[in-house]
């Protein structure tokens, strides 16, 4: 994923001032900042405070991101470092006095790189089902539903019969798999070194 | 490597990756579109490289004098915005000192002006309720905005 040609793409095209770039980079990686934000259990209007640094902070390092392709790393870090921030302040201010184990407040390296790792995962998968013909995004739409929807009541709302929907359930999963975008996350997994450290530093 | 899930996996893995997106509020991913408005902006930014209310050392020495004063600096290639903060006032030096303009931005883009004198300081009043950043149009031509401050 580090290599993967769309991402570094919208990094350039954003870059030059392409606004719709921009919106596509927020969309696809607005999952990672948000997710780490809830990690560190912040209020909404916290989440709101680091949100407005980490968006402001990646316009104005667009053009000077040296690998764009390893954006996620970066906004998980930087996300990682606002929230420590937040809650650092907040914390101190309730705290005064209480001597407090600062440990408590720290997310793990480790959880941070796995969600880096999941926010490739999903927005590759979501990508790959943006990819597939509106039929396939149906269906599978219906069989991911929560709760989840019968046979029955798929075959009364698309119209396929019962006897079809396994093996048009199989279809769709085999394009999603042969999708550009699915098969560009199985290729950068094995370059794991997410944040450009050391590994296990 | 994922080549090897099978349906059901995919499928699972599909229906992750659509409620990772769907939890997001919309005003979150509006807050990050919307941040594209400051792309090219021809000023030089200062990053916040000192506040009280977050390093230790400081904040232990002036708990015991006054409680609700909290310093900060934001830090440029070119010069250095002191501020300090207390009850009534928001005070502010550029260092090294130099005279011009400061002005203050808020998040729904209205933006107010203030002097700033020869040796560099300078107040902001009232201080600002919601989030700002300030932006230093210096007289020499150097031009610094920092980071959004909440107060």
């Amino acid at each position: 994923m580090r290599d993967d040609p769309h991402v570094v793409a919208l990094v350039t095209r954003a870059s030059g001032g392409d606004q719709d770039a921009w919106f596509e980079i927020v969309d696809r990686y607005g999952p990672l900042v948000y997710t780490i934000c809830t990690r560190y259990r912040l209020s909404n209007h916290d989440i709101e405070d680091v949100a407005q640094n980490v968006w402001l902070l990646l316009v104005e390092q667009l053009g000077k991101l040296r690998v764009p392709a390893a954006l996620p790393g970066w906004l998980a870090t930087t996300t990682a470092r606002e929230c420590l921030r937040v809650v650092t302040a907040t914390h101190k201010a309730e705290r005064l006095g209480t001597g407090l184990d600062d440990s408590a407040l720290f997310v793990a390296d480790a959880a941070i790189d796995e969600e880096i790792l999941m926010a490739e995962q999903n927005a590759a998968l979501r990508a790959a089902f943006a990819e597939l013909p509106p039929r396939c995004q149906q269906l599978l739409s219906m069989l991911i539903s929560d709760p989840p929807r019968s046979y029955a009541e798929i075959h009364a709302e698309l119209g396929i019969p019962v006897g079809s929907i396994g093996p048009q359930r199989a279809r769709c999963l085999e394009r999603l798999r042969r999708s550009s975008a699915f098969a560009a996350l199985g290729e950068g997994e094995a370059k794991i070194n997410i944040r450009g450290g050391e590994p296990g530093a | 490597m994922r080549d090897g899930w099978d349906d059901e996996r995919l499928l699972s893995a599909l229906s992750e990756a659509m409620k990772a997106r769907q939890a997001v509020p919309s005003w979150f991913i509006e807050t990050g579109k919307n941040a594209f408005a400051w792309h090219n902006i021809d000023a030089e930014l200062a990053q916040l490289t000192y506040d009280s209310s977050v390093d230790r050392r400081e904040a232990a020495v002036m708990r015991s004098e006054t409680a609700s004063i909290r310093a900060l600096t934001f830090t440029s290639a070119h010069l250095s915005l002191e501020l300090e903060v207390t009850e009534n006032s928001l005070l502010g030096q550029i260092i090294p000192p130099r005279g011009g303009a400061l002005e203050i931005h808020t998040r729904a883009g209205e933006i107010s002006t203030t002097d700033v004198d020869e040796i560099g300081c300078f107040a902001v009043d009232p201080i600002p309720d919601s989030p700002f950043r300030l932006r230093c149009r210096a007289a020499d031509g150097t031009d610094v905005l920092t980071g959004w401050i909440t107060l």
